[in-house]
């Protein structure tokens, strides 16, 4: 199948209608609800506490390495899907099937991330400190 | 639709945006009912769970309309944004949400044709767009300015982003077996008696199936994952700030990702809209057998909604049974179980794909036999077993003749 843009009109109608009705509900939630603001009402809420400092701090930096190994596999995973769909495709009725190239590619490729990821894991990365 | 439209004399582009619009229509009422529908099951569930009633007074015995009344309710309670709250993250949080949970039904099919868009990609478009909604939160969470707020987010952010991997690496499995990202094809090719499946295809399907479904349980921050609303550790985590009805929309935004999450697994590994009752050259799929197309469509549809929520159910179980990991321990089962675990079924199904198919016969038989075969067994264990009472005479309960102490001895 070739692609046609088309077939994406209705996802964004879907969108439009999933916001607008969102919004629409907001809309009439703010005309009916009450608004009576009060300066303790508009604080961040800390358990009954004023607030001590701002919310907007800096993360640990653990949670970086999950994004950069997300990152990692999240390549790895576009690179699989194509692959996963056209690849035994080609090769259906071969006899010598397990000579076909395209198995012995993702080996390589998963022993490449295999390497990658047992040394994530010497250096510690998957130490939750 | 669009042909019947076009039938009746609208252009071409009038007709497919008529078809578009009415299709969208149906569906977002669907997801509202189902919504309502999820949380009212949640509630009973966890009652009979833990040994209450849930509710019984709102809409007759059964409490149908509870939850109705607390959209009401929720409706016309004051809607707050916190003085320090980043306005614009704050607001545009939940529609993201809803948006990135609710687009994923678009592609998903509820029976043979019965589809609003047909995408020959769509397993890939529904992660995708299901992962969206993590965007949501992080901006309603971020922007709330409070820092349980902003807590739950980053664990949220942070586990999403871990259990994304596995779970598209299971999602991969099926697609190598059926060799389609498209999930009508995925349905039809699994029509037939249930060993058709592609959950008793081989034993990595088989793996990959409760692999996927424990990812997919943590992406939709259900318990025992739901570090990103730990209620005993964060107030309510990444919706701390949040009030009424803009709440409300994170909720829907949940319940409308487990019925995704549930969709998608029924159509990869569980037979999609098919019984699993019908011999597979006696009938190829109900739609086109014996009464006509709207009859059979129907009857596929019941059965897509009612196994999404038996899964739906299964998740809300496993939810008030265990209790909740700690965060480390969520990360650390994703990078160091889940992931090579998923790595490993890929490489098996490549490898039974390659060198072992003429195993697969025999296999999905014995396999499918004997798992059907378990849960039957598991399903007359708990008919047949005495419903729990009180017993007389054990210690510490609570209906136990009073011990008796020796008053004199003890003064």
């Amino acid at each position: 199948m070739d692609f046609q843009l088309s077939t994406y009109y209705p996802i964004f109608l879907f969108v439009i209608l999933i916001v607008g009705l969102a919004v629409s509900i907001l809309i009439a939630a703010h005309v009916i609800g009450p608004r009576r603001k009060t300066p303790v009402k508009e604080m961040p809420y800390e358990s009954g506490m004023d607030p001590i400092g701002s919310a907007k701090q800096r993360f640990d930096i653990k949670f970086y390495l999950i994004a950069i190994l997300f990152l990692v596999f999240d390549v790895e995973l576009l690179f699989l899907y194509p692959w996963a769909v056209s690849g035994y495709e080609l090769f259906k009725g071969e006899a010598e099937r397990l000579q076909t190239p395209i198995f012995w590619e993702l080996l390589v490729f998963l022993v490449t991330l295999a390497v990658a990821y047992l040394y994530a894991w010497r250096r510690g990365v998957f130490k939750w400190r | 639709m669009s042909k019947l439209f076009q039938s009746f004399g609208l252009s071409a582009p009038l007709a497919g945006f008529l078809a578009a619009f009415i299709a969208s229509f149906v569906l977002i009422t669907f997801m509202l009912i189902s919504a309502i529908f999820a949380v009212w099951l949640e509630r009973k569930v966890a009652a009979r769970i833990q040994d209450r009633l849930g509710p019984t007074r709102v809409g007759g015995k059964f409490g149908w309309l509870q939850t109705l009344a607390d959209g009401l309710k929720l409706l016309c309670k004051e809607d707050l944004v916190p003085k320090d709250a980043d306005h614009v993250l704050f607001r545009i949080g939940p529609y993201i949400a809803l948006a990135g949970s609710f687009l994923a039904f678009i592609v998903l099919p509820f029976g043979s044709g019965v589809v609003p868009v047909d995408l020959n990609i769509a397993v890939f478009f529904m992660l995708a767009v299901m992962s969206t909604e993590i965007f949501g939160i992080i901006l309603g969470g971020y922007g709330s300015g409070s820092k349980w707020a902003v807590f739950g987010a980053m664990r949220e952010a942070a586990q999403i982003v871990s259990y994304e991997v596995p779970m598209a690496i299971c999602v991969l499995v099926p697609v190598i077996v059926a060799g389609t990202m498209s999930l009508s094809i995925f349905g039809r090719q699994q029509s037939g008696v249930f060993w058709n499946w592609y959950v008793f295809h081989d034993p990595f399907t088989f793996g990959a199936f409760w692999t996927y479904f424990a990812c997919a349980t943590a992406s939709c921050k259900r318990a025992p994952f739901d570090l990103a609303e730990a209620e005993s550790e964060l107030v309510a985590g990444f919706h701390t700030e949040y009030s009424g009805f803009r709440w409300l929309i994170f909720f829907m935004a949940e319940y409308g990702s487990m019925v995704a999450v549930s969709g998608i697994a029924i159509l990869l590994f569980l037979g999609g809209w098919h019984t699993g009752l019908m011999p597979k050259p006696w009938a190829m799929d109900l739609s086109e057998t014996f009464l006509g197309g709207l009859f059979g469509n129907v009857i596929n549809v019941v059965v897509f909604i009612m196994k999404c929520y038996l899964l739906v159910f299964v998740m809300m179980w496993v939810r008030w049974t265990l209790p909740r990991l700690r965060i480390d321990q969520v990360m650390m089962t994703c990078l160091k179980y889940f992931l090579p675990i998923s790595c490993f079924l890929l490489l098996g199904v490549s490898l039974w794909q390659v060198g072992l198919e003429p195993w697969t016969p025999w296999f999905k038989y014995v396999m499918a036999v004997t798992c059907v075969g378990l849960f039957i067994a598991m399903v007359v264990k708990i008919v047949l077993t005495p419903s729990t009472l009180p017993v007389a005479g054990l210690s510490g309960m609570w209906n136990a003749p009073a011990p008796k102490y020796d008053m004199a001895r003890k003064s």
